[in-house]
């Protein structure tokens, strides 16, 4: 009687959270409905975003009132999004798996817990303080010395001759993400690294590996499972941080970056940097194709996790018939 | 056996100590709260008001004990959406509400508290002292990437005697939905009919695509991004001054409907507000924006309490009244010692007694 009490009550618990996700989901999509049918398709390739005049009567467009001139596309968001997390990896996963073999193997051991506390406590630095130090610190430092440097290192190439960077955007919005994934990538690869037996490492050491050897060719293959849940863990931070993107991006609108200190604008921040506005609409037009782009901001992120565990399942897969 | 049943039973004690001490403090507390808190009203909204309000809620307080008010800062559009949700008592906004917005919430109140105004600022090293003259048109050819160099001969003509850079502009405008950029493309689209038809205004627009122009986050924000990108224009709330004048940034004199240059002052400001006084309608929705007058400043507006015509309960309807009685009034919240800190002006008499009309409205 005691335990299927306890049993009951703890399947409800478990019931929780798929039931909240089915609940948000199914909200997005129900509210959102009227902008879905509206914008259509071309919601995801259209580049113009426009909230339409506010201040005037609203119009009927295919039996949906909206605010004249009212247009919404998302394409500069999608891409915002993608190109920073992008970059942002690019950048941060050799950078992490650097530190975290120093951090297993390279480090003196009687340091490693306060390097390991150290890395565990950037994880969970508040998002608006890296925002706040790149609007103080990485955009002038940007705008004055290193646009400039890889203009005229890079600049043959299109992409990097930059016309009059300000520090607001693309490569700044990617440098703070970066920050924000190493942290992450690296405590989970080094504690991955850390459950490698010592036997593998040894027979490594046996055939004569240095240690750079034996961390990248014996231990990491190891633990590429982890390393690909980590990466993914930091594209997820990555794809939906807010804030501090929105204090760094130039808030971009209406165009595609040209060069890689244009400004950008991501979906997540746009949302927020939008939804005051949007509460202005009468017809509530904008608050609903705000919520799709909500909406289609999750399905990217689910497209992208479906995606990782295809691939780690196949390691798996791979690993085991090897063996 | 013995142990465990023992620890459970300490456990139990101290369960109950500590449901007993719980009880305890939360009888203590409740006569005491009851008294001390009558009414609680709500207001949220602009950012520019936030500071004004700060000034004026331990004020009045201290002189009505049993009355709360908590204020925030979470932008116009969220002060006018949660007043008429009922959420928030008091909304505030730089903007009023639009026609079609009113017609699907009748009852909600537009009451002006004060006049602020706003300046256009630019970041020209060397140029920061001298003055540059603009006018809307050119406004609005920068902010739409037609006009993208300091010396372009448009803003040579109305500057004559000042050597211009040949730099390019980067012309920054705020991200988040803003009654600062409901009131500049105001001017932009009441001097400029080309603006008025593509971009027209709002406190959030499309802006046109310029390579290189940059969006910033609230008004400090703006003094920072344009401090530190040299050659940018920017437009900030006068509340700004002191931080403007901190971050070296010259101020634009602005043209008005008269053709004249003005500076912001208390006089300028001044002869836009009354300039249209008169013509000031019973429920205060009215732009002040590109006023008549030689000397009237163009970029001035009413900062706006929103408020819900029926509110909860008589209680709370008098103590927002009372309470908005006494911000408009020139002896209560309209008084120099709050709105000199903010640089707010007063409201004329005229209209303090049109927002006073429209106070004795909320039931």
């Amino acid at each position: 009687m005691h335990t299927s009490a306890f049993r009951i009550g703890t399947i409800c618990l478990a019931a929780l959270i798929p039931g909240m996700l089915i609940a948000v989901v199914l909200f997005l999509a129900l509210y959102s409905w009227p902008a879905i049918n509206f914008n259509g398709l071309g919601f995801l390739f259209r580049d113009t975003w426009s909230l339409g005049n506010l201040y005037a009567d609203p119009v009927s467009v295919h039996g949906a009132q909206v605010p004249i001139g009212a247009q919404y596309g998302i394409l500069v968001f999608i891409v915002g999004t993608l190109a920073t997390s992008f970059i942002a990896l690019l950048i941060a996963v050799p950078v992490s798996l650097g530190v975290a073999i120093f951090l297993a193997e390279g480090a003196p051991p009687r340091l490693r817990p306060t390097l390991s506390l150290i890395v565990e406590l950037l994880a969970v630095v508040p998002s608006v303080v890296y925002g706040l130090w790149g609007v103080a610190v990485l955009v002038p430092l940007i705008a004055h010395y290193i646009a400039p440097g890889l203009s005229a290192v890079l600049g043959f190439i299109p992409f990097f001759a930059g016309g009059s960077p300000t520090g607001f955007g693309l490569l700044s919005s990617s440098l703070v993400l970066t920050l924000m994934v190493v942290p992450i990538i690296t405590a989970t690869v080094y504690s991955a690294l850390l459950q490698v037996p010592r036997p593998d490492k040894e027979a490594a050491y046996a055939l004569g590996a240095m240690k750079f050897e034996v961390a990248v060719r014996a231990m990491l293959p190891m633990v590429r499972g982890s390393i690909i849940g980590a990466i993914i863990l930091g594209l997820g931070r990555a794809l939906g941080e807010t804030m501090a993107v929105l204090m760094v991006s130039g808030g971009a609108l209406n165009y595609l970056p040209a060069t890689i200190t244009s400004p950008i604008s991501t979906m997540a921040s746009f949302i927020v940097s939008q939804l005051d506005s949007a509460e202005q609409d009468p017809t509530g037009m904008a608050v609903r194709s705000l919520a799709e782009i909500a909406l289609v901001l999750f399905i990217i992120t689910v497209i992208v996790n479906v995606i990782a565990r295809m691939i780690t399942k196949g390691l798996h897969v791979g690993l085991a018939t090897r063996a | 056996m013995q142990t465990r049943s023992s620890e459970t039973l300490l456990r139990r004690k101290f369960l109950l100590g500590t449901l007993g001490g719980t009880t305890l403090g939360l009888v203590a507390l409740a006569p005491r709260r009851a008294a001390a808190a009558d009414v609680t009203l709500l207001e949220t909204g602009s950012s520019l008001l936030y500071p004004l309000f700060n000034l004026w809620v331990p004020k009045y307080t201290a002189m009505h004990p049993g009355l709360r008010i908590t204020t925030q800062s979470t932008g116009s559009g969220t002060g006018i959406a949660q007043a008429v949700s009922g959420v928030a008592q008091i909304g505030a906004s730089d903007a009023y509400m639009s026609s079609p917005q009113l017609k699907k919430s009748p009852g909600i109140l537009n009451i002006p508290l004060a006049i602020s105004a706003q300046t256009v600022n630019y970041n020209v090293p060397g140029l920061n002292d001298a003055g540059i003259k603009l006018s809307g048109p050119v406004l609005a050819a920068i902010y739409s990437g037609k006009i993208t160099h300091w010396n372009d001969p448009a803003i040579a003509k109305i500057n004559p005697g000042v050597s211009l850079p040949n730099h390019g502009i980067t012309p920054i405008h705020r991200t988040d939905g803003s009654g600062d950029t409901f009131i500049f493309t105001q001017y932009l689209s009441f001097s400029t009919p080309e603006w008025a038809n593509s971009v027209a205004y709002g406190t959030t627009i499309s802006w046109p695509p310029v390579q290189g122009g940059i969006g910033a986050i609230g008004n400090p924000g703006m003094v920072q991004a344009c401090g530190q990108t040299p050659y940018s224009i920017a437009y900030i709330g006068v509340s700004f001054h002191a931080q403007i004048a901190k971050a070296g940034l010259g101020t634009a004199l602005l043209q008005n409907r008269d053709g004249n240059f003005v500076l912001p002052n208390p006089a300028t400001v001044g002869a836009a507000a009354s300039a249209l006084e008169a013509k000031t309608p019973p429920d205060q929705r009215i732009s002040l924006i590109f006023a008549p007058g030689a000397s009237s400043y163009p970029i001035i507006n009413y900062e706006y309490a929103i408020v819900n015509s029926r509110q909860a309960s008589p209680v709370i309807a008098a103590a927002v009244r009372d309470f908005l009685t006494w911000a408009v009034d020139p002896s209560g919240g309209n008084a120099p010692e709050f709105l000199n800190v903010v640089e707010f002006l007063p409201l004329p008499d005229k209209i303090a007694a049109l927002s006073k009309a429209q106070i004795a409205k909320i039931r």
